[in-house]
């Protein structure tokens, strides 16, 4: 119990780095595959087919890899060769990945509103933004909150693959306690924290869609 | 002083000739129903009216504004963007599905546009979209969502949705064809009323006692051509055209 106590202060340290990652990607990736997924629908085709390349590339190839191309791959690419510190070049990564699945899940929410709401819409004069904003999101947000409630949770357990570009968050944190003291002991203390996070996720989530259930 | 002028209206979906030189003329407070076989073009005939389909060719004017033009050279020539969405907004729709957004109650779907399009003040469109609820007998619906309603009073809400907007003239498409039949008798109740209160109407619908009863003029179309157009009395008592003749016997089987 001691020494459970004894490391808990450097592993919150390490959940703090894979908090912020998380946030991080969830703040830019939603609005991001919420852009893309209008332009997947749109009338233009040149517009369509560049996203749905980008999503090819982006869901077919690993996390991992894209991870390991940012960060040590960009760098060599000639003109446009950047070399970013760790955590800007997980985020960009991790953007990057994910607005790709929330760009498909937004496009199949989009696509399940029933075109006679755009037809009101536009009988009542609402232009196309108002349509988007004030009609067709509100409902959007209801039907796709279940799968971005998996891809959410599924983040949360991603941010360990930064373990590759050597950044203390928890998983680093953790392999490196249980080296260090020959203890297997914060292996069992990160998945506690894991569940924890993914816990208060599934919490959150589950009050959204209630929320939203109202008019059913 | 017309309303609604619409002249040789052709309308094609790819190879499909839906319209084929369309002639309408509705009159202030004038009631027109349209009927017909499914397949006629009714529908397609009032979605162009108001820009929910582009026409290949025609004139349409509305309220002495003319909304689309057909050049001597065949160019079709729509109001430029924000006039031509005035011009169709001066109509408000019904359609079959209702169409109301299910995400929003009662009342705020019928404040919805006037606020956000009209820029009216909140109090001031709510005030009025109580009154229309108590002209369609839902005020105390006001705070519900559709899903919670009956088609006929998602129909009734919808009616006071498109009136909300102080529309000059309404269409109706299809008003009550996906209402269980106990319930378009509220629906036509509805729209009898707003024609004795001198709406002018264009009615799509399968309904020949409200055709009957409360349209001045009623238009038969078949093939995507207006066969015979005359009073109710004489479509349904004196037919002379054809397909009028058979359609007409076929439904009153």
């Amino acid at each position: 119990m001691d020494y459970i106590l004894s490391i808990i202060p450097q592993m919150l340290m390490g959940t703090v780095d894979t908090l912020k990652l998380f946030f991080v990607t969830i703040v830019l990736s939603i609005p991001l595959g919420i852009f893309l997924a209008m332009g997947r629908v749109s009338a233009f085709k040149w517009l369509r087919s560049a996203i749905s390349g980008y999503v090819w590339l982006l869901r077919g190839t690993p996390l991992m890899l894209q991870l390991l191309f940012v960060y040590y791959g960009l760098p060599f690419i000639p003109v446009i060769g950047i070399r970013m510190d760790d955590f800007p070049a997980a985020v960009l990564a991790f953007v990057l990945n994910y607005a790709a699945y929330f760009c498909e899940i937004f496009r199949a929410g989009i696509q399940s509103i029933p075109v006679g709401q755009y037809e009101a819409a536009r009988t009542l004069g609402m232009n196309y933004s108002q349509t988007m904003r004030r009609i067709v999101l509100p409902q959007v947000f209801k039907i796709i909150l279940p799968p971005v409630s998996n891809e959410t949770i599924t983040l949360v357990k991603d941010t360990s693959l930064i373990y590759v570009l050597a950044m203390n968050d928890l998983l680093r944190t953790t392999r490196n306690l249980v080296q260090r003291d020959f203890n297997i002991m914060p292996f069992l203390v990160a998945a506690v924290f894991y569940l924890v996070m993914t816990l208060f996720l599934t919490y959150m989530f589950n009050r959204l869609e209630k929320r939203f259930s109202r008019y059913d | 002083m017309k309303k609604i002028e619409a002249k040789q209206i052709y309308k094609n979906f790819q190879d499909l000739q839906v319209l084929k030189g369309i002639d309408l003329e509705v009159g202030e407070g004038e009631v027109v129903a349209v009927i017909g076989p499914s397949g006629s073009g009714k529908s397609t005939l009032l979605r162009c009216l108001n820009k929910l389909e582009t026409i290949n060719s025609g004139t349409i004017i509305i309220d002495g504004e003319t909304l689309v033009s057909t050049t001597a050279a065949g160019q079709v020539q729509y109001a430029p963007g924000n006039e031509s969405i005035r011009i169709a907004t001066k109509m408000g729709m019904v359609f079959q599905q209702f169409n109301l957004f299910p995400h929003m109650t009662v009342l705020e779907n019928l404040i919805e546009a006037p606020v956000h399009v009209q820029k009216r003040p909140v109090a001031e469109a709510t005030r009025d979209a109580e009154a229309l609820l108590q002209k369609v007998g839902l005020l105390e619906k006001r705070d519900v969502y559709p899903r919670r309603l009956s088609g006929g009073q998602q129909q009734r809400v919808a009616i006071a949705r498109a009136l909300a907007m102080h529309p000059d003239i309404m269409l109706f498409d299809e008003p009550t064809s996906s209402l269980d039949p106990e319930l378009t008798g509220e629906v036509l109740k509805t729209m009898r009323n707003l024609a004795e209160e001198n709406m002018t109407m264009v009615v799509v619908t399968h309904e020949m006692g409200f055709a009957k009863e409360v349209a001045r003029k009623v238009i038969f179309m078949a093939d995507g051509i207006v066969q015979e157009q005359g009073t109710p009395v004489e479509i349904f008592e004196h037919p002379h055209n054809e397909r009028l003749q058979a359609f007409l016997k076929s439904i009153l089987k």
